[in-house]
């Protein structure tokens, strides 16, 4: 019950967190092109949001393909273990091959955000420039997986998964993890200047 | 009088709230989203031509970024460390500053390496802002920007020089073409165009040798495209020195203002002047190559690339490329201009810059810094066995002339226009 | 009369493209004593406005600029 109460404080501080960041996002001044086009802008952000994000039409991605796979699994691994949170009240009414499936991408996707320290560390660039937000952030996010897939796996470590999802949650909005909603911004940001641009687009000649 | 301890205190409170007024929603959102992956890490000229972590796009922006957060974000505030920011000192301003002019030519290809597309240019650009406000700018940029100004305060006084000079010319466009009634029109009212050129001959004799071909509606302008304090960062003197421009294309009433091959001159006048007038331009915005393009589709301007056989190819400038979607235009006319092209390995969206870029070329003191940053190009350029490169920025031109000699390319460095009167048939 | 100017440093700015000339100058006065007069020649006639709005904005003082045919002959004294 204590750790269900956490988990639910830490989702009202993400959910206020989220809106207060989104507010002060807000406020701050935007200049839009007012330039006639060289392209569509709509186009732009739809090709940021989808084609852009292919690991193909990167150079980097291409070259850094272990990491760049790593992060776009762990990360659709950590949607998954939100919903998986949102679900996890009624955990003992899930198919037991539901559970286990859950268990062993949970599993994987602690495993991997795990590998976050080992590459920060061993990267002599990376490791210069990781704080201490870097650290805690991938510590909670690991912790996050492991503890819901080692409840998916044994209904005794739901409460742990709730208190650990609590504090990742409260979190968010102030470290590193509050990426997720600028992500958004980005890419909109990127698809609408180079879409106008004539930059971003579905095809060149 | 202050005392020096003031005045650094003064320049600390300045650097804060510049920073502050100056993060705008898309310079905080590249300032959040960074998680330091360090996938960019390749994609930056500098990087690959001299690997250290200082030449990788995420430690450029990480600087500002935990300035920023030890100013301004709640957890930054009281926990500066957290978030690795240090002591916030005169030096780390003095740092910042050669970082954001020497380090940095705001290409934006780290942007599109970048999972996220985080706009390290544009956390450059503000950092530049702040730098310069501080005293920390390069001073021979501060002084082409004033130059610019006092060119548009004594206009009465070099307008004799400036007529002189282009009757000069004037004569050698007519030499060129074997006609006397060849002209350099200046100052015409009712010319459908107004064509702004750089401070020199060759961005001007061939342009109006092709607009009289072509029986253009044109007239020169008498101000230099070439904008210094967009390097700078500085918005209020970039405005002034546009405004010089947009002034006489009213004066003028052109329908159109085409700006020489110079990329920064485009993107300002084409992208940022509306931007910082608040409204669109009451004339057309184009570059000098989207003119020439349309000549050559329309049969107005007729090349003969047998009169260029050597082996020929075009660095995209990052201004007119990847920040202005300029790919096609030069390459149809050098196609039609040269009878042997060849691209550059990658190029368009995803070409190297030559490392000259945002006024770097300007500043002697860091001339090394920039020629090794252009090894990459130099080397690109090597691979294509090219003895011509064309550029349409005159700040690539400089830096691959200069690559050439450092680099024992062999080439010459031409730009679109020069080569399409080259090869006029 | 530019021929009576006596100049303590010479440069050759012959074939350089503006702004470099420019570029070129300002380094030679900041590394002269105040007082030193610079000469240089050009070629690109951008010079013929580049080097007397320079010398107005920075304060220096231009003691002559002059046309030889292809070539562009200017005197500056640095004054601070």
């Amino acid at each position: 019950m204590v750790t269900a109460g956490l988990a639910l404080a830490g989702a009202a501080i993400l959910v206020a967190g989220t809106v207060t960041i989104m507010v002060a996002i807000q406020r701050r001044p935007y200049q839009a092109e007012i330039a006639p086009t060289k392209g569509s802008p709509g186009q732009g952000v739809l090709y940021a949001f989808t084609l852009g994000m292919a690991p193909w039409a990167k150079e980097s991605a291409r070259r850094h393909w272990v990491a760049y796979l790593r992060g776009i699994v762990f990360h659709i691994i950590i949607f998954v273990g939100g919903l998986f949170l949102i679900a996890s009240p009624w955990l003992t009414e899930f198919p037991s091959l539901l559970r286990v499936s859950l268990a062993a991408l949970f599993a994987l996707g602690a495993a991997l955000t795990f590998a976050g320290f080992g590459m920060r560390l061993s990267d002599p660039a990376l490791r210069r420039l990781s704080t201490p937000d870097d650290y805690f952030a991938l510590a909670l996010v690991t912790l996050f997986l492991a503890s819901g897939a080692a409840s998916a796996a044994q209904i005794e470590f739901l409460p742990a998964f709730w208190a650990i999802s609590g504090i990742t949650m409260a979190y968010v909005p102030f470290g590193k993890l509050r990426h997720f909603l600028y992500f958004f911004y980005e890419r909109a940001f990127l698809g609408l200047v180079f879409g106008s641009r004539g930059v971003l687009k579905w095809k060149h000649e | 009088m202050n005392s020096p301890t003031k005045t650094k205190q003064n320049k600390l409170i300045i650097a804060k709230e510049m920073l502050g007024n100056l993060v705008d929603r898309r310079v905080l959102t590249a300032l959040e989203v960074c998680v330091r992956c360090g996938i960019c890490t390749e994609s930056c000229h500098y990087y690959q031509s001299n690997p250290k972590i200082e030449h990788t796009p995420y430690y450029r922006a990480e600087l500002v970024r935990r300035l920023y957060r030890r100013f301004f974000d709640p957890v930054g505030r009281v926990f500066p460390q957290w978030f690795g920011a240090g002591e916030t000192t005169e030096d780390l301003l003095s740092k910042l500053a050669e970082t954001a002019f020497s380090s940095c030519t705001l290409c934006q290809r780290c942007t599109l390496a970048c999972p996220f597309g985080v706009e390290t240019a544009e956390i450059m650009r503000i950092t530049r802002s702040v730098a310069t406000a501080t005293g920390n700018a390069p001073d021979i940029l501060v002084e082409l920007a004033n130059a610019a100004i006092a060119k548009e305060e004594n206009a009465e006084l070099f307008r004799d020089i400036y007529l002189d000079q282009i009757k000069d010319l004037e004569k050698e466009v007519q030499d060129i073409l074997g006609s006397s009634k060849a002209r350099i029109p200046v100052g015409e009212k009712g010319a459908r165009m107004l064509y702004v050129p750089l401070a020199g001959a060759h961005t001007i004799v061939p342009q109006a040798v092709l607009f009289n071909i072509a029986q253009e509606s044109w007239t020169l302008g008498m101000f230099e495209a070439s904008n210094y304090a967009v390097f700078l960062a500085d918005g209020v003197k970039a405005k002034h020195i546009a405004e010089r421009i947009t002034k006489e294309a009213e004066q003028v009433k052109a329908k159109e203002i085409i700006i020489a091959e110079c990329g920064h001159a485009y993107t300002t006048m084409r992208w940022d002047v509306p931007k910082w007038r608040g409204s669109p331009l009451p004339f057309k915005v184009r570059s000098i190559i989207e003119v020439l393009d349309e000549y050559v589709r329309e049969g107005r301007l007729h090349l003969d690339s047998a009169q260029n056989s050597q082996p020929t190819t075009y660095h995209d400038s990052c201004n007119l490329g990847r920040k202005g979607g300029i790919f096609e235009e030069p390459r149809r006319v050098i196609r039609a201009a040269a009878s042997d092209y060849r691209e550059m390995t990658p190029n368009r969206l995803h070409s190297y810059c030559c490392g000259g870029g945002s006024g770097l070329v300007a500043v002697e003191e860091w001339a090394d810094i920039r020629l090794q940053a252009g090894k990459l190009k130099a080397e690109q350029i090597r691979q294509t066995g090219a003895k011509i490169v064309v550029t349409s920025c005159d700040n690539c031109r400089h830096q691959i002339k200069e690559l050439s000699e450092r680099h024992d390319l062999g080439i010459e460095v031409t730009s679109v226009s020069e080569l399409a009167v080259k090869s006029l048939a | 009369m530019t021929l009576e100017i006596k100049s303590d440093q010479t440069i050759n700015l012959e074939g350089l493209l503006c702004p470099i000339p420019v570029v070129k100058v300002s380094q030679a006065i900041k590394n002269m004593a105040v007082g030193g007069v610079l000469e240089a020649t050009a070629t690109d006639p951008g010079v013929l406005l580049d080097i007397p709005a320079w010398v107005k904005s920075t304060g220096n003082e231009l003691l002559s600029i002059k046309k030889e045919d292809k070539l562009i002959r200017f005197f500056i004294k640095r004054t601070k």
